[in-house]
């Protein structure tokens, strides 16, 4: 990984004033009797990684397509580095965007494609370079018709980070990708960030946001149901408690849910003192408990709290 | 817009389909024309072959390259992707069309320059080259448009016959049976003016003024093309 560290070494000296990075402001977008996005606002800080997540419909892709300039808003306003987004001249150069559908063309090769579109960005790196920071430089020859689905992937993630913008859009960057592609993506991004970059994040793997997002828009039917800190989202539902007991157990000392298997689900707006409450039975009692885990909720159940 | 057009140039060479149909079968058809110039003449006149060149190269060649190279690179979102970089809309359309537009003015030029070696050369180049350019912006922006209406490259097979199929029409009619009769009519439609043109500038004869009228209508169709173009074009595909 040295080419990377001096990849990312070599790179701009990027303007680390306090404006945000993306400021949106009462933002609607609407299509015909359709209204997609609803008042929006939110701001996105430098060296932030923001997750912009929701339902299905619930207006992510209008947002971050008005975000990148790819769509004009109905009413509000969205500046990028204190530009319009549609000024591409002035605001593209310092963003990379991995679309959620690739978009190359497939008579064109791996390297052509990498060659022009970093090209057009009016950053400058070297293309090798970049195929091997997404791992591509053996099929640097082939067609972008030959590539599989997550070689794709990784060609338009290559686009994205060409000449290490400063503010990068990943749009569900890690579907079709298996597992150590997706490790070796995140490794780059967060190389990325621990040199200053901005990432806007759009992901249906909720533990990717989970672990990496600084923030989180969590959105539904056009407007935010929640936003803030990982913690701020889980923390308005209990911590869970799981593990498995065998059936000649005593009485749990919590109130708990059990199912058929002998698990066991305690859910706590306690934590820690539970846990210790717990961890003393099993303890004194000579108890194992199986497949112990224990933590804040998960995003998935912040968002399955979103319908009901 | 060069790189686009470079790599637009080597997606038109690395693509049999779009190579054969759109740029050897005119040339080849063209061939025929200036072979057989000799019966063609006696049909119309030489210069209706040269306008039957035009529109042969132009139509078949260049405007049904452009519906189905926009169609094409629309449905698999590459207009998208250029559209993510730091080039506008004008330099994306002008280096996706730039390769077809240099390949089919050398073709038109290369043809009539066969012609003029084996049958007698154009009376007046100037006005032979301004209705060339007249027509060749024509049917561009009339590819634009129809590209509008175009979901997919298979699709373009269908919504390009009315253009191409009409302007061979006019240019065969007005060709062969001259302005005589329905003269206002046939200068009105797309491309009658243009061959119009392209006869007197090769046959010669014709006062200079009258062959320069024929110019408003000509660029009326470009007009026409063009917002026609600016309404229907779409940079993505619909949903």
């Amino acid at each position: 990984m040295a080419t990377l560290t001096d990849w990312i070494g070599r790179c701009c000296h990027w303007d680390m004033s306090t404006t945000p990075v993306i400021e949106v402001e009462r933002l609607n977008v609407r299509y015909g009797d359709f209204h997609a996005v609803k008042d929006l606002s939110f701001e996105v800080r430098r060296g932030e990684l923001y997750a912009l997540l929701g339902t299905n419909g619930a207006g992510k892709t209008s947002t971050l397509e008005t975000i990148e300039g790819h769509r004009a808003p109905t009413s509000g306003t969205v500046r990028v580095f204190g530009h319009q987004p549609g000024d591409r001249r002035v605001v593209r150069p310092r963003m990379g965007i991995m679309l959620q559908e690739s978009g190359f063309s497939p008579d064109l090769t791996v390297r052509e494609s990498v060659r022009l579109i970093g090209t057009l960005t009016r950053r400058t790196d070297d293309v090798d370079r970049v195929l091997d920071v997404v791992d591509l430089t053996s099929k640097a020859g082939r067609k972008v018709s030959q590539l599989s689905g997550g070689e794709k992937r990784r060609l338009d993630f290559a686009t994205a980070v060409y000449g290490t913008p400063e503010l990068i859009f990943l749009d569900e960057p890690t579907t079709g990708l298996d597992v150590q592609s997706r490790d070796h993506l995140w490794t780059t991004v967060d190389r990325l960030r621990e040199n200053g970059a901005t990432i806007v994040l759009t992901t249906h793997y909720l533990e990717e946001a989970q672990q990496r997002a600084d923030r989180i828009g969590l959105m539904h039917e056009g407007t935010f149901h929640r936003e803030g800190t990982v913690s701020e989202l889980t923390r308005t539902l209990p911590a869970v408690i799981r593990f498995s007991l065998p059936p000649t157990a005593p009485a749990l000392p919590l109130q708990a849910v059990t199912n058929g298997g002998g698990k066991v689900a305690i859910e706590t707006f306690g934590l820690q003192k539970d846990l210790h409450i717990l961890l003393s039975w099993a303890q004194d009692h000579a108890v194992e408990l199986r497949d112990l885990e224990a933590g804040p909720t998960r995003l998935d159940n912040v968002f399955r709290a979103i319908s009901s | 817009m060069f790189p686009i057009a470079f790599s637009e140039l080597i997606q038109i060479f690395r693509n049999r389909l779009v190579l054969v149909t759109s740029f050897i079968i005119p040339v080849v058809v063209s061939g025929y024309f200036v072979r057989q110039h000799e019966t063609f003449a006696a049909l119309g006149s030489l210069g209706y072959i040269a306008a039957i060149v035009l529109f042969t190269v132009a139509a078949f060649g260049l405007y049904a390259t452009t519906v189905t190279t926009l169609a094409s690179r629309r449905q698999n979102l590459f207009l998208k992707r250029l559209r993510s970089t730091a080039i506008g809309d004008t330099g994306i359309l002008a280096g996706l069309l730039l390769p077809a537009t240099v390949v089919a003015v050398v073709q038109v030029a290369a043809i009539l320059t066969a012609l003029a070696m084996v049958a007698g050369g154009p009376a007046n180049i100037p006005l032979l080259v301004v209705a060339i350019v007249a027509t060749v912006a024509m049917l561009l922006g009339l590819g634009l448009a129809t590209a509008g209406l175009t979901n997919s490259p298979e699709h373009a097979q269908v919504t390009t016959l009315p253009v191409t199929l009409g302007v061979i029409g006019v240019a065969s009619w007005v060709g062969i049976s001259g302005t005589e009769n329905l003269a206002l009519l046939k200068r009105l439609l797309p491309g009658g003016s243009a061959t119009e043109m392209v006869m007197n500038a090769w046959n010669g004869g014709v006062a200079l003024t009258d062959s320069l009228l024929l110019l408003a209508p000509t660029l009326g169709w470009v007009i026409v093309a063009v917002v026609l173009a600016s309404r229907l074009f779409s940079w993505e595909p619909r949903r």
